[in-house]
């Protein structure tokens, strides 16, 4: 797979959010404004290319049968680093995310790219898939936020849009909004991958398997 | 010649389980040092990152003062656990205004923290939540809702009946949240309970530190 197949994979066709559905959690939790959902995602492209490159550097040498547990601390690692200068040095963003932040160690799909993908490839195409995966990840975060933050605040970015007297539609702060919301946003992904005509192929490359057949073809 | 099998396997399941635990724990000193690492770069930052955070709240629950209530303040022992009061004074050194972190066990959500400023009549200066995790867009009101904020201002235990309207005070609960305004309300009201008890004591500890201060700067 050469670099920009990797970053359209990670990023579009093989969305952690909309053609996985992974990591609903902090996905759900903390998208109630377009900047909670940037610095989640920021937080978790940290992590993401933290755990991607060591991964891919120790791959030859960790056992088959520890591997998991030895992806898991690396993971548990970057986040508690990436936790603790969030803490020292964006203190008020930490204190919104709040547990969000330690939660990201079991967001299932940072150790899924682990496994299916930076022990299997170079320390670089690990590098570029941590950044596709978790740059498309950010951009799930962020485009819900922003639909539920102006939905539900008349406003963006913390900008008021619709002058003082929006009426907050509380629905969409609050977790069922964040559902609704999901659903109409992946309902128009799937409509614009019909349109494109890919969509077989993006749900194929979930799998570890299509990426082999892909790269044996 | 099965023999010599059994033992090479037997070798080379040894030398597996050892390739595990040899591979388990670098990967664990190297986390371990990792972490370390980020610590000490970034204990002094959190604590300071902290105490701006604690100074923002203080400086908005406070009078104007001539002091730093954050470094001027006592430790109040009580059921085991102390508790810092942060105190304001004017130019004489007479104290202003009392401020310590309420505890509301009882939101909808776990425990919300409420800074409390108290002036020496008894009467509240301002109030400002410093941790909580209610609702976004219902309970997290008590955050955000300046008005509701600012009706805590100059009350008292007299003046005031401490409860929200629902249960016939004079609090407005919020729309779709009510235990969260409840829970502020209780808490507030027992801070000025506690103040109203150990006012005298609190003043004379407040006194007794300044002459302590004073003391301290003697030699210099």
């Amino acid at each position: 797979m050469n670099k920009t197949e990797i970053l359209a994979d990670g990023f579009w066709h093989n969305n952690t959010i909309f053609a996985q559905l992974l990591g609903m959690c902090p996905l759900l939790g903390v998208t109630t404004s377009a900047i909670n959902g940037f610095w989640m995602g920021a937080a978790t492209v940290l992590v993401l290319l933290g755990s991607n490159i060591v991964v891919s550097l120790i791959r030859g040498f960790i056992p088959k049968n520890v591997r998991i547990p030895a992806y898991i601390m690396v993971i548990a690692a970057f986040v508690t680093v990436v936790g603790m200068a969030m803490n020292a040095w964006m203190h008020d963003m930490y204190l919104i995310l709040g547990l969000f932040i330690p939660l990201i160690v079991v967001n299932c799909a940072i150790l899924g790219r682990a496994e299916a993908f930076a022990s299997k490839n170079s320390v670089l195409d690990s590098a570029t898939d941590a950044l596709a995966v978790g740059l498309g990840f950010t951009f799930a975060l962020m485009l819900l936020g922003s639909v539920r933050e102006i939905l539900g605040h008349g406003s963006f970015f913390g900008i008021s849009l619709f002058g003082e007297h929006y009426p907050d539609f509380l629905m969409f702060v609050l977790p069922p909004g964040a559902f609704i919301a999901l659903g109409f946003i992946i309902a128009g992904i799937n409509i614009i991958n019909r349109r494109v005509g890919r969509t077989s192929q993006s749900v194929a490359a979930c799998r570890p398997a299509a990426h082999t057949a892909q790269e044996q073809a | 010649m099965e023999n010599n099998q059994a033992e090479n396997r037997k070798a080379k399941h040894t030398m597996e389980m050892l390739m595990m635990v040899i591979a388990l724990t670098l990967v664990t000193v190297i986390a371990a040092s990792l972490l370390g690492v980020t610590d000490m770069f970034t204990r002094e930052p959190i604590r300071q990152a902290q105490r701006a955070m604690l100074h923002r709240s203080l400086e908005q629950v406070l009078p104007a003062h001539v002091n730093s209530p954050i470094d001027d303040k006592l430790v109040w022992h009580a059921a085991g656990q102390n508790m810092p009061v942060y105190l304001a004074r004017d130019a004489r050194g007479q104290v202003t205004a009392f401020a310590w972190e309420a505890v509301a066990p009882d939101g909808y959500s776990g425990s919300i923290r409420i800074l409390i400023g108290i002036l020496p009549s008894g009467g509240i200066h301002a109030i400002r939540i410093t941790d909580h995790q209610e609702t976004p867009g219902l309970g997290d009101g008590i955050v955000h809702n300046k008005p509701w904020l600012d009706f805590f201002v100059g009350k008292t235990l007299d003046n005031t009946r401490w409860a929200v309207k629902k249960d016939g005070g004079n609090f407005d609960q919020f729309t779709g949240a009510t235990i969260t305004p409840r829970a502020v309300v209780k808490a507030v009201r027992k801070g000025l309970e506690f103040f109203k008890t150990n006012r005298t004591k609190l003043l004379k500890m407040a006194a007794h530190l300044d002459i302590q201060s004073e003391k301290g700067k003697l030699p210099s």
